[in-house]
């Protein structure tokens, strides 16, 4: 089995023809659902959560069977997860790719079962804090995309659970917890 | 002078036949008694072999074959019903019916992937991998006689030979002699492409693309524009053997 640092790879990904997208509608629902799960798995276990169409991304190419997917293929794939509401495009090109293996309202429930696992429920952290403070550290929170974590937080402050407030400088915002 | 036939000779004629009749009817249940005897030692002589050597029949793949083709030969099959001596003696039929819903079940798995074909020995392969607990082997052979029992559901099961592999089908697509062709050209490589099947069959180029337009339609083909040369090439995932595609999903 070949592995990418420490993940382990499927076998169809040494399968030259997975790497063109297929004509045949039920061949290619089968290789776009196991693209899907790919991505997904990898980013999820890497911590990635930007793709760059055309930018260097270890899966988008094979070095030992010499293949790597065309931009169509890898738009075609990054659409099927955007569809099921597990990515977005981050631009009207198409070219970035946020990638959610947890979706809004997912992260949105991990932060409250850290702050009640903290005894948080009624503190005051920067956003900063919740990304790489010691309280988040060893927890999928850690080193989470800043705007993935604003979103999250957003759903929270819609529900009443805490409160945004801006800070001395731009990129310093608070959050008031009250849950 | 002749004597005249009289009352007293056709009695004697008639107790004569009378007489022939009988021992003839005693010669026939002789025989038939004889034959009844060999025939239930011969019975039990099997039975004897097949409890002597139940743990062979059951773990050895190789003897279970050699004990299949021997009660053939005798024209006795242990398949033949589930009910009775020999399911109870071996549980031979049980056997024979888990395989048989395994294999439908790893078919099925793996369709999307190959489209309804899967070799013989990608399939045996799976089938371990998924038996794995179980200690009793399967063979090949095995795989052969439970597919066979498939056949009386009528659902299309069937073993095809293509080239030295076989080759099981799951869905009812008929393969015809250019298909066939194309699969057996494809084992070499697990590929083929345009150009190769034209050179190697002596085919006009529309037949080639015909025949290789159904396989991909049918699902049974895979294409890849990515090799260097630039020439499309035609995957057959029946014939490779990257088994855990599909499978494990």
């Amino acid at each position: 089995m070949q592995r990418l640092g420490d993940f382990k790879l499927p076998a169809f990904f040494n399968y030259p023809p997975y790497f063109t997208l297929q004509p045949v509608r039920e061949t290619r629902e089968k290789q776009v659902q196991l693209w899907k799960e790919l991505i997904l798995d990898y980013c999820r276990t890497q911590k990635i959560f930007v793709i760059g169409l055309e930018e260097e991304f270890p899966l988008f190419s094979n070095l030992v069977i010499e293949r790597s997917l065309s931009n169509e293929a890898r738009e075609a794939f990054l659409s099927a997860l955007v569809s099921e509401g597990r990515a977005e495009w981050l631009d009207k090109g198409h070219r970035k790719c946020l990638i959610l293996w947890h979706r809004i309202q997912d992260w949105a429930d991990l932060i409250l079962s850290f702050v009640k696992e903290n005894g948080l429920e009624d503190s005051v952290m920067t956003v900063e804090e919740i990304r790489s403070g010691i309280e988040s550290r060893g927890t999928e929170l850690q080193g989470m995309d800043r705007t993935v974590l604003m979103r999250a937080l957003k759903v929270l402050e819609n529900k009443g659970k805490l409160a945004i407030f801006k800070g001395t400088s731009a990129d310093d915002e608070g959050v008031k917890f009250s849950i | 002078m002749r004597r005249r036939p009289g009352i007293g000779g056709l009695q004697t004629a008639a107790a004569a036949r009378d007489q022939y009749r009988l021992l003839g009817e005693n010669v026939a249940k002789l025989r038939t008694d004889l034959m009844k005897e060999q025939l239930a030692t011969f019975r039990s002589q099997l039975e004897d072999f097949a409890r002597k050597h139940k743990n062979d029949i059951r773990k050895n793949p190789t003897f279970r074959s050699q004990f299949h083709e021997m009660c053939a030969k005798v024209g006795v099959d242990p398949l033949a019903s589930n009910k009775g001596f020999w399911a109870e003696l071996l549980g031979i039929g049980d056997f024979y019916y888990e395989l048989g819903v395994q294999i439908v079940d790893i078919c099925l798995a793996t369709r999307a992937h190959n489209g309804g074909l899967i070799n013989l020995q990608d399939l045996c392969k799976l089938l371990r991998q998924r038996r794995k607990s179980d200690r009793e082997l399967v063979s090949e052979d095995d795989c052969l006689r439970a597919i066979s029992k498939l056949k009386v559901l009528g659902s299309g099961f069937e073993v095809i030979s293509v080239g030295k592999k076989k080759l099981v089908r799951s869905v009812p697509t008929e393969l015809n002699k250019d298909h066939n062709q194309i699969l057996e050209l494809a084992q070499a490589q697990g590929f083929v492409t345009v150009d190769e099947v034209e050179r190697r069959l002596s085919w006009t180029s529309g037949r080639a693309i015909d025949a290789l337009d159904t396989l991909l339609d049918d699902g049974l083909a895979m294409i890849d524009d990515g090799h260097r040369d630039g020439k499309r090439r035609y995957w057959f995932p029946c014939v490779s053997s990257i088994t855990s595609v599909g499978a494990d999903s």
